[in-house]
Order: structure tokens, then C-alpha cells, then sequence
């Protein structure tokens, strides 16, 4: 008999989605013979197949290698990223057991899901052939449309759950064609055979691989939350269940930058100068656009949902500069990125009770004093979210301007500092609630469990350690870099 | 013994397709619609391309035909007594589109001279070759995904 020669499959590549997609589908199996009160436990479980995930993970490090006839990578780069991903999953799953069981929607199906997600953003950050980067941008795509819809009986999450599919859905359509129209000019999917194809007069100035590059900018834009393609974000986080909101708001959004930057980076550096100056509109639009907005949000998760918007600004702002300290300040900020904002979400989550969720700014009305801690903790996270010292935000922010001023984009810098600084306003104005007013409620429901605990202590951590001594995930970020 | 087999499964074609187009019953239409995919199928398999046949038949008439009839079933369209005939209005976008694809058809086929097609076009084993050796990891991960979007739409869809 014929025999067909398949080239080397190096599954060492995938090691990391294999193992937590096998743990994904175990539970999902594991599901049906837990009870309905006992869900919580698949959450552990899931945290287990992190940790073991995150263990396969760090074998990798500093061993790049390529599998699949090229079209996925572990490198530094793939293996930070994953590391921000498993990290943010790990402290949404914590926060959402209590949330859901309090909802009363505590289904079993939404850790696999999470998982699945996860798997996802890991390929995405993975993935060097436009192929595999479409596949996981889909995984994910398809499981947060359902775990934003998961509250089945709210209508805020169906209607949240409907807006994102559909939306989501169009935008994929926008990345689809800029893909094909790539393929079409290069003849390639592998983004170094794009890069290769590119160096070639004819090819680069060809305008299909032009507009190509313009269609998956729009599509990435969409997907990380960039202005003007960001309508979709406040009224979705607004309506997913909390913990899903944090798990949406970190790691999707770490995902598109991972692959928009293997993209612009690795594949198509020939047009350098054009994406720079696409990228330096992008950035200043959205800081603006989701400052401004959120000086005028009273409900705690529109105007995180905004804040979220203006994060995606700030690193843009690393990615226009596109030398190595932007991104490594990218990297750095990314997890920093994670850590605040999780940790933020976990007070909102406390702070409602059931069928109250209690998110606008008036129900936090002498919070600080009834709940001192968790005051502090909000307060620990708004700091750093305003890129206030000694926080990781702080760090992140610095070298994410300092990469743009050392490649020349002052003006882009001193944008974005003003644009820090006006963001301060709205986070104080949540700890001028907290401390300044007279609470009108006595908070007597909210209840710390110990998976909230683990989650605030990691979070707070994750905010102070490197914010203090950045040096060591400054380090790790360094290396991490595509360049 | 071709071009008998050929001019059947054309007229088979012709018929089925203008009964879609002409036949009230939006179920009635979607069988008859099958039917023209499957005589197209027949064709193409008479043009040496196996492999286009066949995926004629697996994704056309099978996968995406069926997924108009849950559809039409799910959101109980098939009542043709509750649509009325189209009004003009609604014809001339349909007619300027026809007359524009007639015509760029008949441009090309004017152009065609004569008999061009390669001796073989690839079949299953270089389609299997291809797909296996350059997107391993696409294939899996399509399964993946189809595992899980299947148990997103049981959550959602499933009754309280």
C-alpha cells in the first residue's frame, strides 16, 4: 500500500491545550454526576488543571520550538501570554461559583467552558499561521458568547449574550476577508512565509495585501475593544454575569494583542511606517473616547467596562511605538492588567446581593467603613487602574509611554499621560463613595469565601509585588518580546 | 454515453432549480433545490472531478440544505398561504441580478475554446494529503470547537 509521508508532528508544541482541553471535556463528563449545590468543586478541579497547565507550561521557556509544519510556536512570547491567560482564568474561576450559586444559575457548564475559552486565547497567542489564529480567535469567541448569555434567566445576560454573538460574529467576518485577501496577494497563511512573500516589490506594493492589512486590523481592533469599534463592550460587560465580565474584560483581550502583534510584527513589518500611524489614530481615539465616556458612567460596570476601553488605548500606544520596550511594556502591562482588574470585579461581585447587583455608584455609599479590608483592596485596585505609584499600573504605564517617546512619538506619550490623568477622576470618584458619604446600607450580606479571599490575596499581590520591584516580570517580559 | 448522462442530469437540473424558484411551499422548495444539487453533483463527476462532487453533495445538499429546513421548522415558516406573491418591486433586484450573472456567464462561455480541462484534477488522496500534513492542528482544533459550540447551544437552548 501507498504510504503518505506526514512531516514531524511535534505535539510538545501543544502540550499546554491538550492538557487543559482534556481537563475541559473531564468535566464536562464529571458534570453530570455532580450534584447542583456542589458546582463549586468543578472549579477547583479546573484551577488543578490550570496549575498543571501552567507547570507544562513553564518547561518551554527559553526553548522555542514549531510544530505542525510551522503553524503553531511556543515561544516566550506564546508562553507569557498563556501564562496571562491561565492566571486571569485561575481568579475568575475563583470568583464565580459564589456568584452564580447567589444568581442561582450555578450550571456546571460554564468551566469547561472557561476552559475551552482559555484554549482558545492560547492558540491565538500560539498560532503562526492565520488559520490556527482564526481557529482559537473562534474557540474563544464561541464560548464567551455563551458564557455572557449564561445567566439564563436575566434578560440584561441574554440580551448581553445575543448583542456579542452578533456583533462578534460580523467582525470575524471583517478578520475572515482580511485573512483571504493576505492569503490571496502572498499565497501563504504562515505569517513568516507572509513576511517573506512581502519583502518582494511586487507583492507589497500590491493594494489587496494592503486592504487585507486594514480588514484583520479591523477585526483585531473589534476584538480587543479599540475605538471606533468598541460600541459593543459597555452594554456586554454590563449584562454578563460579574465573574464572566472579569474572565472577558483580561484574557480575550490579551488574546487579540497577542495575535495583532505576531501579525503586524512578524508578517507584515514591510508596512511598518503605514501601521504605525493606523495604530497612532487607533490609540488616541480609544484612550479619549473611553476616558471621556467613563467620566459620565454611574453604574460601576459601564464605567469599568470604559475604563477597559481606555486600557486597550494605553496599549496601543505600546504597540504604535512597536520597539522593544513598548512591547515589553505591552507584556508587563497585560498582567499587571490582569491582577487589577479581577481584582476589581471581585469587590463589585461582593458589594450586590441576590437579584440586586447593586452596581451603581450610590449603592457603594460608605463601603470603605462598613467592609474596611475589602475597602482597601478596591482601593488597591483603582490605584493601580489609574496608574498611580507604587502599583504595577504605574510600572506598565511608564514603560508602555517610555517605548513611545524612544520611538519618537512624543506628542502620542503626552497624550496618553493627559489621558492617565483624566482617568483619575472616575476611579476616585468610586473611593469618594466609599469613604465621603453616609452609608445607607449596612453591606451585612457580604459574605468572603475563601476561594474570594485566595482571589483578592493574589490580586493584591499581583498589583503590589511588581509594582514595588518590577524587576523580575520586568525581566521575564524583556525576553518575552517577537523581536 | 457522457453526453446522454450529461443532457438528463442537465434537464433533471433546470427543472428542479425553476420549481424552487417557482414553488410556494418553502419546503417543497428546499427538496427540489437538494435535488438540483445532487444532478449538479452527477455533472461534475462527469467532468473528472470526483471530489467536487461529492463535497456537492456532503456540504450543499447535505449540511447546508438541512440547516435551511430546521430553520424553516424551527421558526414554523413553511405556511405558504400566509405570503402573499411578491410585489414588482421585489422582482427587478432579482431580475438585475440574474440578467448580470446570465450575462457574465455567457461572456465567459463565449471566450471558452474548447476542451482545457487538466487530464486529472486532484481527488480525495491529495485533498487528504494536504489537509493531514499542512493543518494537523486546524483539524483538531475544528473538532474542539464543534464539541463545545454543541454543548453551548444545549445550555442555552435547553428548557428550564
Amino acid at each position: 500500500m501507498e504510504t503518505i509521508a506526514i512531516p514531524a508532528i511535534n505535539m510538545s508544541v501543544i502540550a499546554p491545550e491538550m492538557i487543559l482541553s482534556v481537563v475541559a471535556m473531564a468535566l464536562l463528563l464529571i458534570n453530570v454526576f455532580v450534584k447542583n449545590e456542589q458546582k463549586g468543586y468543578l472549579g477547583y478541579l479546573s484551577i488543578a488543571g490550570i496549575l498543571v497547565t501552567l507547570y507544562s507550561l513553564t518547561i518551554g521557556w527559553g526553548a522555542p520550538q514549531d510544530g505542525f509544519s510551522g503553524s503553531v510556536v511556543q515561544d516566550n512570547f506564546a508562553i507569557f501570554f498563556k501564562g496571562i491567560f491561565l492566571v486571569s482564568a485561575a481568579m475568575s474561576i475563583l470568583i464565580t461559583d459564589q456568584y452564580l450559586q447567589r444568581e442561582g444559575c450555578n450550571q456546571g457548564e460554564v468551566y469547561p467552558l472557561m476552559l475551552f475559552a482559555t484554549v482558545g486565547m492560547m492558540l491565538m497567542a500560539s498560532g503562526t499561521d492565520l488559520m490556527t489564529i482564526f481557529l482559537g480567535l473562534e474557540v474563544l469567541s464561541v464560548s464567551l458568547y455563551v458564557l455572557a448569555g449564561f445567566n439564563r434567566g436575566s434578560i440584561r445576560s441574554n440580551e448581553a449574550g445575543l448583542k456579542y454573538f452578533l456583533l462578534g460574529a460580523f467582525s470575524t467576518g471583517f478578520l475572515l476577508y482580511g485573512m483571504a485577501l493576505t492569503y490571496g496577494a502572498t499565497g501563504t497563511t504562515k505569517v513568516v512565509k507572509i513576511a517573506a512573500a512581502a519583502q518582494s516589490g511586487m507583492v507589497s506594493s500590491n493594494l489587496m495585501l494592503v486592504a487585507g492589512m486594514l480588514l484583520m486590523a479591523t477585526g483585531f481592533a473589534f476584538k480587543v475593544a479599540a475605538a471606533p469599534f468598541h460600541m459593543w463592550t459597555p452594554d456586554v460587560y454590563e449584562g454578563a454575569p460579574t465573574p464572566i465580565t472579569a474572565f472577558m474584560s483580561v484574557g480575550p483581550k490579551a488574546a487579540g494583542f497577542a495575535a495583532f502583534l505576531r501579525v503586524l510584527l512578524v508578517a507584515l513589518p514591510v508596512f511598518k511606517a503605514e501601521w504605525s500611524s493606523l495604530l497612532w489614530v487607533l490609540a488616541v481615539l480609544t484612550m479619549t473616547v473611553g476616558n471621556i465616556t467613563a467620566l459620565y458612567q454611574q453604574n460601576i460596570k459601564r464605567m469599568l467596562a470604559y475604563s477597559s476601553i481606555a486600557h486597550a488605548g494605553y496599549i496601543l500606544v505600546g504597540f504604535t511605538a512597536g520597539n522593544a520596550v513598548g512591547t515589553s511594556g505591552i507584556l508587563f502591562y497585560m498582567l499587571s492588567y490582569a491582577f487589577m482588574n479581577i481584582g476589581a470585579f471581585a469587590v463589585i461581585i461582593l458589594v450586590g446581593k441576590k437579584g440586586e447587583e447593586n452596581n451603581n455608584l450610590a449603592d457603594y455609599a460608605g463601603f470603605g467603613y462598613k467592609h474596611p479590608a475589602l475597602g482597601v483592596a478596591m482601593c488597591v485596585f483603582l490605584f493601580s487602574l489609574a496608574g498611580i505609584p507604587p502599583a504595577a499600573g504605574f510600572v506598565g504605564k511608564f514603560y508602555l509611554f517610555s517605548g513611545a517617546i524612544q520611538a519618537g512619538y512624543i506628542w502620542l506619550a503626552i497624550i496618553g499621560v493627559l489621558n492617565s490623568a483624566a482617568s483619575v477622576y472616575y476611579y476616585l470618584r468610586v473611593m469618594i463613595y466609599m469613604y465621603f458619604k453616609e452609608p445607607t446600607e449596612d453591606f451585612n450580606w457580604v459574605r468572603l469565601s475563601p476561594a474570594f479571599i485566595i482571589c483578592l490575596i493574589i490580586a493584591i499581590a499581583g498589583v503590589m509585588i511588581p509594582g514595588v520591584v518590577p524587576g523580575t516580570i520586568l525581566e521575564l517580559a524583556q525576553k518575552a518580546i517577537l523581536m | 454515453m457522457a453526453a446522454t448522462l450529461f443532457y438528463i442530469l442537465a434537464t433533471v437540473m433546470v427543472i428542479a432549480t425553476i420549481l424552487a424558484i417557482t414553488g410556494r411551499h418553502p419546503v417543497h422548495a428546499i427538496v427540489y433545490l437538494v435535488t438540483s444539487f445532487f444532478a449538479l453533483a452527477g455533472i461534475f463527476y462527469l467532468l473528472l472531478a470526483p471530489l467536487v462532487a461529492m463535497f456537492e453533495v456532503i456540504i450543499y445538499a447535505g449540511a447546508v440544505m438541512v440547516l435551511f429546513m430546521f430553520v424553516i421548522m424551527m421558526l414554523d415558516l413553511g405556511h405558504p398561504e400566509r405570503g402573499g406573491r411578491p410585489a414588482l418591486g421585489q422582482w427587478l433586484p432579482a431580475l438585475l441580478l440574474g440578467a448580470t450573472v446570465l450575462a457574465t456567464i455567457s461572456y465567459a462561455a463565449a471566450g471558452f475554446a474548447g476542451d482545457k480541462l487538466p487530464a486529472m484534477l486532484p481527488g480525495v488522496k491529495e485533498f487528504a494529503v494536504t489537509l493531514f500534513s499542512r493543518y494537523g492542528v486546524a483539524i483538531e482544533v475544528i473538532s474542539l470547537q464543534l464539541l463545545f459550540a454543541v454543548v453551548g447551544a444545549l445550555y442555552l437552548g435547553r428548557r428550564r
